[in-house]
């Protein structure tokens, strides 16, 4: 045997199940979008059906909102929390270990556990707050159309945040110590260097790791799904629940497979345009 | 991952740290501990204006109602057969691919390489229907085999992804003197690659068994029967089931938390150093 094909042989495996997996139903997708029920070929008309429902384009809104919420806030707070474990102080190992936590954490525990706390009557957050005098009485967060979206926003940022953290802080830890040194020979205070060596330093960590945000953001349905199921009003549908309930509650697997092809196609639109976008300002910080 | 020995850091002020760490630690902690702590309450306890923060009479009935009165121990061992099962696929069909990808070139192997990388980026919510339809059609709707199967599109391309940073940093000397030896490529996988790389498989494993155990949307869609079904379903159903009983959804939630950190934090170091020694080098 060469070495061409032996490496095809060790690779071939994993390839066959990932093509079954991946690549067959994606092809899939594509057919059922353009047939009925009974495999007949009808066009576009799923789409059409898709598009034309109030659900939709609030849905796509919802969608957007939610990751691009989400994320901000994920990479601010998961930067901060980065530069705040590199920094010496004792016991930073077990503060860096409960960091993860969050993220360890089955979705479904994190979003019944913060249901819970922000139960309208008996959860922890009403009380704190009222008692605090941040809220004047008890608010149905979950309930409420206008703060529904924040609350879900703030839990997927809890879960979150921690993985940003130990990407950011596995980049910290590799900078060479010179920069600093140098920094420091020309009297550069802390938030200097954090503005002129750390966030520079680790733009590409946070780059990817923003697109893997930006992934899983698109596929978040377990926090959202668990705590309100797209209610009040589907104030908090977004397209993936819309998929789920399209395929499985509606049982309209056509229609929830048409609605696949464009979630698809506008998730791919946004990945690309963001590659895009960061690699034409490579000097850009953050 | 060392300090500095010879300079001191013009680090954050002590008491910012301090400050920040305890913030930190309270926000990622107080879900727990409140969790924990509804776990233990009795129902009049829970139910209280103003809620108490530490039960007077701690109870361990709502344990009891999810050990003994509900299905939670027969979907924690669905859980358990799944992850493992998936694992332990994963691992294995990794680690061939990741020594293909390591050691050897072949005609389109780039194109292989980003193919296998595509699972991790296609949305979930856009592939459920084809493969519930691609389920039904092999038969494995509701049986272990099509979540373990499944999940090989959660687990497997960042595990390829990790393994192949590993191998590629084994010095390729040892196998050659290996091959001069007469030995196989698959003895050399086995005899000193994969020992050398015992880090890489750790975090890979870890990896694999938290992220399928933790799983929810697939489970939801191609897992509908009990005998099938795994401990998130439980707890959700246990939610609306059991709507108001608070307490044996948070004790529910405990019995599902504790497993998974308990792995974490007794692999964490070999984790965290599988994960991000990808991220850093590129």
């Amino acid at each position: 045997m060469d070495r061409n094909s032996t490496g095809l042989v060790f690779v071939l495996p994993a390839l066959i199940v990932l093509a079954m997996l991946v690549a067959y139903p994606v092809a899939y997708t594509g057919l059922l979008s353009v047939t009925d029920r009974q495999g007949a070929f009808v066009g576009l008309d799923n789409f059409s059906a898709v598009l034309g429902a109030r659900a939709t384009p609030q849905a796509f809104w919802n969608t957007l909102w939610f990751v691009g919420g989400s994320i901000v806030f994920q990479v601010v707070f998961g930067t901060a929390a980065a530069i705040l474990l590199n920094q010496n102080f004792i016991g930073r190992g077990i503060v860096r270990s409960i960091t993860l936590l969050p993220w360890v954490v089955p979705g479904i525990v994190a979003a019944t556990t913060w249901a819970w706390m922000f139960h309208t009557e008996f959860g922890i957050i009403n009380y704190m707050m009222t008692g605090a005098g941040v809220i004047p009485e008890p608010i149905g967060w979950l309930t409420n159309g206008s703060t529904v979206m924040p609350v879900l926003i703030a839990i997927n940022v809890w879960k979150l945040f921690p993985f940003v953290a130990i990407m950011v802080l596995a980049g910290l830890q590799s900078i060479p110590n010179d920069l600093y040194e140098a920094a420091r020979v020309d009297g550069a205070n802390f938030w200097q260097e954090v503005f002129h060596i750390m966030l520079p330093q680790v733009r590409s960590v946070i780059v990817a790791v923003t697109l893997l945000l930006v992934i899983w953001g698109l596929n978040s349905i377990t926090i959202i799904y668990a705590i309100t199921r797209g209610g009040p009003a589907n104030r908090t549908l977004i397209t993936p629940i819309q998929i789920f309930r399209l395929a499985f509650e509606s049982t309209n697997f056509n229609q929830a497979a048409a609605l696949s092809v464009m979630f698809f196609a506008v998730a791919l639109v946004i990945v690309i345009i963001y590659i895009k976008a960061l690699a034409s300002t490579p000097g850009e910080v953050k | 991952m060392s300090e500095a020995p010879t300079l001191k850091r013009t680090g954050l002020p002590l008491p910012i740290t301090i400050i920040g760490a305890i913030v930190l630690v309270f926000i990622c902690l107080f879900p727990f501990m409140w969790m924990f702590g509804s776990s233990i309450k009795t129902l009049p306890e829970l139910y209280t204006v103003p809620p108490i923060w530490w039960p007077e009479t701690p109870t361990f009935g709502n344990y009891y109602k999810v050990l003994f009165e509900s299905n939670i121990p027969r979907y924690f061992l669905n859980s358990v057969i799944i992850s493992v099962g998936s694992t332990v696929l994963a691992l294995i069909l990794a680690i061939f691919a990741s020594y293909g990808f390591a050691r050897f070139n072949f005609r389109g192997k780039p194109v292989l390489q980003s193919f296998v990388l595509v699972g991790q980026l296609l949305p979930t919510a856009a592939i459920i229907v084809p493969l519930f339809i691609t389920l039904r059609v092999l038969g494995l709707v509701n049986t272990f085999w099509g979540l373990i199967l499944v999940y090989m599109i959660v687990t497997l391309p960042l595990s390829v992804w990790m393994l192949t940073s590993y191998f590629k940093a084994i010095p390729v000397e040892l196998e050659e003197a290996a091959i001069i030896d007469g030995a196989s490529r698959i003895g050399i996988l086995f005899r000193i690659t994969l020992p050398l790389s015992t880090p890489g498989i750790v975090a890979v494993v870890v990896y694999a068994f938290v992220t399928t155990w933790n799983e929810f949307v697939f489970a939801l869609c191609f897992a509908t029967d009990s005998s099938v079904k795994t401990l998130p379903i439980g707890l959700a159903e246990f939610s609306t089931e059991f709507n108001t009983d608070w307490g044996a959804v948070m004790a529910a939630s405990v019995v599902m938390t504790l497993p998974i950190a308990l792995l974490f934090f007794s692999m964490q170091r070999l984790f965290v150093g599988g994960l991000t020694a990808g991220a850093t080098k590129g």
